[in-house]
């Protein structure tokens, strides 16, 4: 994926990847079928709102975005999904990813779980989904818990939010049997502060140039991090490597193998499940990197403070309002999402900003205009385009090539 | 086919729901008054009103196109919120002294952003944090109650500060008492429906109900209590109705929307809407020594939700169905907006639970200018039509 030929790092970044393949496939996530095989009392999350709490508690758990995107558009089932939504007649509008896990809810093919966690959050398809989810005849007898996320983010807010998870522990124990251990939950935030120190170096990393890896790394970070193993000493161990070599190419100057980095841009959303149509040929056309995605993109971390069970609860409110991905850009004012493009663009020398407008994001449709008067204050080209991340029939890849080769065209980036 | 009494106030509700400024508000404003401009019904009246001010629920009325508005919003955004921001960018909100928005849906907050963007005449816009749960008193509802007072209390203490003004717990007070006239009077107006032959139409209730959160709520309630007394002497009519229909959904400001099913031979008699039945099915707790509170608690416990609200599902349908039974309703009607995903979700759902109850249901997606009523009728008729061959 990266280095030059005679790069010793090629070799270990191809030890990552295959690391990064055993520390998934040891996840929660990748054994689901395994722990409804023998009986493993499962969560069901509307999100991943503190995985250190499963981690710390051995307590397998999913969530649902993350089931339309791994059950269905990972295993190339995506459209199918889509398309069998809508004839269930739900709404033509929700996000395709969403689409994909109610259809995969209502299709019976989500493991059945010992209990639901559910926060209003962050945008309005999950709610719609928590709804669904929520009502699904077969799971009528499941327990459930539904908390109220404040949009505020002051401490009085935060606290809030982290109260109501704190609340959820008994909840949690009684649907499933296990015991919650206050020290362990301290151990794997620790562990998890560390992780997340070290994808804000990863990315820092990245501002140099060339651009030592491609915007994806950044996203194999945020998965091993948060959703393989987060709080667990392996990913920490595999994220402390990620950066080792990362620096090391930086220190040596190298940039991304085969590409002659002329224009460096950031994809402001998620990146694309067709992401191999599109970048690859960006890079040969135009020597155009892509520099930063949204899940990529660490804002930073807020810490954990481990002294007491409240001050926990309260920094995953902290941590999942104000520092995961998307749930900080989307819910929250147009502001905070524009100012951390104008961050990337600033800080990661972007020559233009590309914010995809995935369909879902009705947010973000709704926060264009503010976003490009600042990047038309910092003069920075920017383009929206309003494609579908996860569904190409939406906007083909093809198309959004083209519409990126004028802007980059029109914006005078090519030729240099 | 409307109300069979000829009514100067009736007239005047109407003609105040059918734009923007009215008279009354016109009025309010000629003595000095100031008008707070707010969008959902979590937003509490009684605070604007403790400070003096005239609440007035913001809606897209007179609008024709989206061309100011569609330099901030997509089209893939709420056609109401895009129809209602270009009515502020074309200063049809001049009138406006605040404005304040709440944090219920994706498309709507956004106004907050992009009116603090556009800096359009009013320089007091505020973003409040409301509840997106719903509440139950034995799980999460004192937390959410203490909560959304906190928040409350914010906006409380802005306002004052903004405007120079003292928002005191016996204005409060007196502001809960007020509005929960109202609601008892278009309780009132309410059950009038119930009648076989409806003193009154959905259309005409519609622009009650809208009327009454366009206009000083003193002057509204004198009108209310005229017109309740008109329509209470108001002999039968004796018109036929082929069905007596319920509509739940988005907020429907558009008069065509219960034209097209009132010309049909329906009759709408009653709703699950924001600024409908949802408002007057309970009250404020008035003897309550901290009013704040109380708002909290009736806006967290109390009233019927729409989907925009996490786990209300349930405690809807129970509603539209206790509805339907009061009201003697034949079939639900459930119109939304195609960017709605709460709603779009929730009809699927309600679908079931209403077909499991034996309850006609008809579903309509349609944009914020009644550009489909052909089509509209077309789906209404042929729904009536079915329903009548159950009757």
């Amino acid at each position: 994926m990266n280095g030059a030929k005679n790069d010793a790092s090629v070799d270990a970044y191809t030890q990552l990847k295959t690391d990064f393949a055993a520390i998934t496939a040891k996840s929660f996530q990748a054994r689901l079928n395994e722990f409804v095989e023998n009986k493993t009392p499962i969560i069901a999350c509307t999100d991943d709102f503190f995985p250190e709490l499963f981690t710390a508690m051995e307590l397998p758990f999913y969530f649902s975005v993350r089931q339309g995107l791994e059950g269905a558009f990972h295993t190339g089932k995506g459209p199918e999904a889509v398309d069998g939504y809508s004839e269930l007649g739900g709404s033509s509008s929700l996000c395709s990813l969403q689409k994909a896990a109610a259809y995969l809810l209502v299709k019976g093919k989500l493991p059945k779980p010992a209990a639901i966690v559910m926060t209003s959050t962050s945008c309005d398809a999950q709610t719609a989904v928590n709804e669904l989810m929520s009502n699904y005849k077969p799971w009528a007898a499941v327990p459930r818990v539904s908390v109220d996320a404040s949009f505020e983010k002051d401490e009085a807010s935060m606290a809030y939010l982290g109260r109501q998870w704190m609340d959820c522990i008994p909840f949690i124990e009684k649907a499933t049997g296990r015991k919650f251990d206050l020290d362990r939950l301290k151990e794997v935030c620790e562990e998890s502060n560390k992780q997340c120190g070290l994808m804000f170096d990863f990315q820092e990393l990245r501002r140099a140039v060339p651009s030592p890896v491609r915007a994806d790394w950044g996203f194999i970070a945020y998965m091993t991090g948060r959703w393989a193993a987060c709080g667990r000493p392996e990913a920490t161990e595999w994220l402390q490597r990620l950066y080792d070599v990362t620096a090391q190419r930086v220190k040596d100057g190298l940039g991304i193998e085969g590409v002659k980095e002329k224009i460096r841009y950031a994809w402001f959303d998620i990146l694309p499940c067709w992401s191999d149509k599109l970048f690859p040929r960006l890079e040969q056309a135009f020597g155009a990197v892509n520099l930063m995605d949204l899940y990529g993109y660490n804002a930073p971390w807020p810490v954990i403070d481990t002294s007491s069970l409240e001050s926990i609860f309260t920094s995953f409110a902290k941590r999942f309002l104000i520092g995961n991905p998307m749930t900080r850009q989307i819910f929250s004012l147009s502001s905070v999402y524009g100012n951390d493009a104008v961050h990337i663009a600033r800080n990661f020398k972007c020559d233009a900003m590309i914010m995809p407008s995935h369909v879902g994001h009705k947010d973000g449709a709704a926060s264009h205009r503010v976003v490009k008067d600042m990047f038309r204050q910092i003069g920075v080209p920017f383009l929206v385009l309003g494609c579908d991340v996860f569904d190409e029939r939406y906007m083909s890849p093809d198309v959004v090539f083209d519409k990126i080769s004028t802007f980059f065209e029109t914006a005078g980036l090519t030729g240099r | 086919m409307g109300s069979n009494i000829k009514s100067a106030v009736l007239e005047k509700l109407m003609k105040a729901a059918a734009g923007l400024a009215n008279s009354s508000l016109q009025d309010f404003k000629d003595k000095g008054g100031k008008v707070i401009g707010y969008f959902c019904p979590f937003i509490p009246e009684e605070l604007f009103i403790a400070g003096g001010f005239l609440p007035f629920r913001m809606r897209g009325t007179g609008s024709q196109n989206t061309n100011l508005a569609d330099a901030y919003f997509d089209t893939l955004n709420c056609c109401f919120v895009r129809h209602t921001f270009n009515q502020l960018l074309a200063g049809k909100y001049s009138f406006l002294d605040g404005l304040v928005i709440g944090t219920g849906c994706d498309h709507l907050r956004r106004i907050f952003d992009n009116a603090k963007h556009a800096a359009h005449e009013t320089d007091f816009i505020y973003l409040l944090d409301h509840p997106r749960t719903m509440g139950t008193p034995e799980m999460n509802g004192e937390p959410m109650i203490t909560y959304y007072r906190s928040q409350l209390a914010g906006l409380k203490e802005k306002m004052e500060n903004h405007f120079n003004v003292e928002i005191t717990a016996p204005r409060l007070k007196n502001a809960i008492k007020l509005c929960n006239e109202t609601r008892r009077l278009q309780k009132r107006l309410y059950e009038l429906r119930k009648a076989d032959n409806p003193p009154i139409n959905g259309m005409e209730t519609a622009a009650i109900m809208m009327a009454g959160a366009s206009m000083p709520k003193e002057e509204y309630n004198e009108n209310l209590k005229t017109l309740l007394g008109e329509l209470e002497k108001a002999p039968a009519s004796g018109r036929k109705y082929s069905a007596r229909l319920m509509v739940v959904g988005v907020a429907i400001e558009d008069p065509c929307f219960y034209s097209v099913i009132e010309e049909n031979g329906g009759v709408v008699v009653t709703d699950d809407l924001c600024f409908g039945a949802r408002t007057v099915q309970s009250v404020v707790d008035e003897k309550t020594a901290d009013p704040l509170r109380a708002i909290a608690k009736y806006q967290v416990l109390d009233v019927p939700f729409c989907p925009k609200i996490n786990g209300a599902h349930v405690r809807r349908v129970s509603f539209i169905k206790e509805m339907t039974a009061q009201f003697k309703v034949d079939g639900v009607i459930a119109q939304g907006y195609v960017a709605c995903d709460p709603w779009g979700t929730s009809f699927a759902l309600l679908k079931e639970s209403l077909k499991e109850a034996g309850i006609p249901f008809l579903r309509v997606d349609r944009d914020y200018l009644p550009s489909q009523s052909g089509q509209l009728s077309t789906r209404v008729q042929a729904f009536i039509e079915t329903i009548g061959g159950r009757i």
